[in-house]
């Protein structure tokens, strides 16, 4: 037993108590965190922590932080003082006078926050707040007014030198404590004024109405903070260089089970979330339980919205989604915080998280319900982040496959490449359906025209309507073909071809196609367009063969003049009233009919016919009415949008105030019935104004004109009942042949009838009709084409075309079209 | 100013290196949608009319 082991040398020696002072100088890394400029700065937090408190209980309106001149920071408040009085408990312990004062500087865990009576939900880190500032100061001062005098005592590292004294008389209240980082603890003691400034605008920002001075007497700046409305404002700080989603910053206000919570929040164009999380104004880095309770209420309740007014579609955003671009700040007070964490910045009480998250559901539950506008923006806001997230994942997969591509040289299979590798005369044609690819490849100069054929694919869009994509595939093959890349890894020196010729039908759905490849050029390869290196193929709408020669015209317009101008030739017109007209007054008729001409099938194609909307010509001016207005029960035709307004203003007069405006049913055209439900009536005061615009009779108005000048008038167009009369109307005589004419408007079909004589002429219904040699004569051979170059102008247009043909999949703009349907010719580019 | 096509915000002409998106990140939901067949434009059907249209410019002599 001689063997014990014994601690060698452990005595009582080498126990031995600590004072707080001594404890706190010592351990400094458990009060303060460390004695770096953090750490530093956290004693300018505490100090001032207290005179918040004092504003926080309605006792101080102003604190004042100053750093002087030799370094040593005073702030000063005007609250009620701390107490000076001597205290019992104190005075007995260490068996002398002690002052309140005094305990609460040199004593710690003495303090008003440790009854809940005092201060409610306290800033000031457990009490141990000032007094663990004066053990870390070379000296401090402290300077209390209160009860008509001022007292003051004096710290060296925390020792009182001497005992309270009154120094004088005051009528004010307050505290005001000086103090100088000992250096013997922190190896930097100089205070930074940006990280000082913001923790103070902070704070100002926490507990609105408070006002804080700031100044720092050797780089002689100041600065004063105060918000009247807290943290809204703190938003509005935070978010003051971004674009708001939604105008009005969300605040949510409430308390709970002695938890009370100030929440404000906006949603802007950033990227990322922007959370600022507060306990009993600790900042708490790390998050909690408050932050946890705030989110998952924040994405249940944008989650419902979406998905229950249809705003979500195939993606559903998660709780990162609906954050991305929220600037939101939590305050929460919290009685008895438990902190958690690597730096004790994470809140662990376990109750707050439920109380926050149904608060918070229940208050964004009814503000979404209430501000559709808001939710919206902010809904959708969410989907575009669920879709770049998608999207990045897509595009990854893209860059590695085409990476494979190119050093498989795995080109697209439906890809005719040409054998040239001279990209300067290469040219890669885009052509529309496989049987037009067939043709293209025959009619090619192989060796440096290649044609790659697409296909629209037909899906199913919406209600009845089919609706035209670029499948997935035809987009990659188009990318991979072209080898110059998209986005962040384009580069236009690798492209393969110097010319990239979209090539489409030319009609109505050629030009969609057209429209849709130029808006994915434009969007996402903008060098190769802005370049110049997009063109559009210019194929002919008809084949006309005489008995001399083949030639080909591209456009209906094109075609219908050139077989006006041919049948013209010595055709002589009767009207009927012995007048015989021919030459340039005929070419002059023909032109004016001509102009007529579309404009009246407009005008029908509405199922408004012209004999019955003669019947409403105003009787002076002798013009068609331009505005068909339903309002309750009254159907009116006005001829000037003067006559329109004052109608309406009589209609305001008798309503009190603006009228509500309906939608015309524009699917059933030459109405203008309200479409839904009843147009309502003016007696009830739920009657809409339902105006519907001709703009075509603008243009028949204008050939009225002229024809009445050329000594016809609106009946001419008309066909008349001539029952019992063997003449014609009218008759055109060409040569030998008499053609009689029931009306002037079939004079121009038989004029253009008379310049077919000699020719057949025939439609292309698409590029599918041109055999190879047609294709190669009129758009593939370089000496015989026309390409036109798109332009910036040009894309752009197209991309703005497109946003309206768009799909609703993407954006409902559904309601464009179908308002625009009647004149689609107009959409064409 | 010109509109982002995605977000709708508006683009710097000058600054943007991703044009016409006012960001990479636009740029990159573009391309997703357009490899998902996000985006269409209407398929419209030739009408009897014009075929009609087409039967009556065959040749046909007068008289």
């Amino acid at each position: 037993m001689a063997d014990e082991p014994q601690t060698p040398g452990y005595t009582s020696e080498d126990l031995q108590h600590l004072s707080d002072r001594e404890h706190v100088r010592e351990r400094f890394g458990m009060y303060i965190g460390d004695n770096t400029l953090r750490g530093l700065h956290h004693l300018v937090y505490e100090v001032v922590d207290n005179s918040i408190d004092e504003c926080m209980a309605n006792y101080a309106k102003r604190v004042s932080v100053i750093v002087n001149a030799d370094g040593s920071v005073t702030v000063e408040d005007d609250g009620r003082g701390i107490p000076v009085e001597r205290h019992a408990q104190l005075s007995e312990e260490m068996d002398r006078e002690v002052s309140t004062l005094e305990g609460v500087m040199t004593v710690l865990k003495f303090g008003g926050k440790f009854q809940k009576g005092a201060y409610q939900t306290s800033g000031g880190l457990h009490g141990v707040g000032v007094t663990v500032v004066n053990f870390l100061s070379e000296w401090c001062e402290v300077e209390v007014s209160r009860d008509g005098h001022v007292w003051q005592q004096e710290y060296q590292r925390g020792e009182p030198t001497d005992p309270v004294r009154k120094i004088g008389t005051t009528t004010r209240a307050g505290t005001k404590t000086t103090f100088k980082p000992d250096p013997q603890i922190f190896p930097n003691t100089k205070f930074s004024w940006d990280v000082l400034s913001r923790r103070l605008q902070e704070l100002a920002f926490l507990n609105s109405g408070v006002r804080i001075a700031f100044a720092d007497v050797a780089s002689k700046q100041q600065e004063e903070f105060h918000y009247d409305r807290g943290i809204v404002e703190f938003v509005e700080w935070l978010n003051r260089s971004s674009d708001a989603v939604h105008a009005d910053v969300i605040s949510i206000q409430g308390e709970n089970e002695g938890v009370s919570w100030d929440i404000a929040m906006q949603y802007t164009g950033e990227f990322t979330e922007n959370l600022h999380s507060y306990v009993n104004n600790i900042s708490t880095t790390e998050g909690g339980t408050h932050v946890s309770g705030f989110r998952s209420a924040l994405t249940r309740s944008l989650n419902a919205y979406g998905k229950k007014t249809g705003i979500y579609k195939d993606l559903v955003p998660t709780g990162e989604d609906v954050r991305e671009g929220l600037t939101v700040v939590i305050s929460v007070r919290v009685p008895h915080p438990q902190f958690e964490g690597q730096t004790k910045t994470k809140l662990g009480n376990g109750e707050v998280e439920g109380i926050i998250n149904s608060a918070i559901g229940d208050f964004l539950g009814k503000y979404l319900e209430e501000n559709p506008k808001s939710a919206k923006s902010i809904v959708q806001k969410g989907v575009l982040a669920a879709e770049a997230r998608a999207a990045a994942q897509k595009a990854k997969a893209l860059l590695r496959e085409r990476k494979g591509a190119l050093s498989g040289g795995g080109l697209p299979g439906k890809l005719r490449d040409c054998t040239s590798r001279d990209v300067a005369r290469c040219e890669l044609y885009l052509v529309e359906g496989d049987s037009a690819g067939g043709s293209a490849e025959g009619g090619r100069r192989r060796e440096y025209q290649a044609i790659l054929p697409l296909r629209g694919k037909i899906i199913n869009a919406y209600k009845s309507r089919e609706d035209k994509v670029l499948a997935n595939e035809e987009v990659r093959s188009m990318i991979s073909a072209i080898g110059a890349g998209i986005g962040d890894e384009a580069d236009l020196g690798k492209r393969r071809y110097d010319k990239i010729v979209i090539m489409t039908d030319a009609d109505v759905d050629g030009s969609h196609i057209r429209t849709l490849l130029l808006t994915f050029f434009y969007r996402q390869m903008y060098r190769l367009v802005a370049e110049g290196h997009v063109y559009v193929a210019q194929p002919p709408l008809f084949r006309v063969r005489s008995k001399k020669s083949v030639y080909y015209v591209q456009t209906e317009e094109e075609m219908k003049t050139q077989l006006l101008d041919q049948g013209l030739g010595e055709g002589v017109f009767y009207p009927g009233d012995g007048r015989e007209i021919s030459g340039e007054e005929m070419q002059k008729l023909c032109r004016t009919l001509s102009g007529l001409e579309d404009a009246l099938l407009a005008l029908e194609r509405r199922g408004v016919s012209l004999r019955d909307h003669a019947e409403r010509r105003d009787p002076q001016s002798g013009k068609l009415p331009m505005f068909h207005v339903y309002y309750g029960a009254d159907e009116r035709w006005f001829t000037s949008r003067k006559e329109l307004e004052s109608f309406v203003k009589g209609k305001e007069k008798s309503a009190g105030g603006e009228l509500a405006i309906g939608r015309a049913d524009e699917n059933q055209p030459g109405s203008a019935q309200p479409s839904g439900a009843s147009p309502g009536t003016a007696e009830t005061g739920d009657a809409q104004l339902v105006v519907v615009d001709l703009h075509e009779v603008r243009s028949i108005n204008a050939g009225l004109a002229e024809l009445t000048g050329m000594g016809f008038d609106i009946q001419s167009l008309l066909p008349q009942d001539r029952t019992g009369s063997e003449d014609s109307r009218y008759t055109l005589r060409r040569g030998e042949n008499e053609i009689g004419l029931d009306d002037l408007r079939g004079l121009l079909s038989a004029v253009r009838r008379a310049g077919e004589k000699g020719l057949t002429i025939t439609r292309f219904k698409g590029l599918g009709e041109m055999n190879a040699e047609e294709l190669r004569d009129t758009t593939l051979d370089p000496s015989a084409r026309t390409l036109l170059r798109v332009t910036m102008t040009d894309a752009a247009a197209a991309d703005d075309l497109f946003r309206v043909l768009m799909g609703e999949k993407v954006e409902p703009r559904r309601e464009f079209i179908e308002r625009h349907a009647l004149d689609v010719t107009n959409l064409d580019i | 100013m010109p509109y982002c096509p995605v977000c709708s915000g508006s683009v710097d002409l000058l600054a943007t290196r991703t044009l016409p998106f006012c960001c990479e990140r636009c740029r990159l939901i573009d391309l997703g949608r357009w490899l998902d067949e996000a985006y269409s434009v209407p398929e419209i059907k030739r009408s009897a009319d014009e075929e009609l249209e087409v039967e009556s410019q065959e040749p046909e002599d007068i008289g």
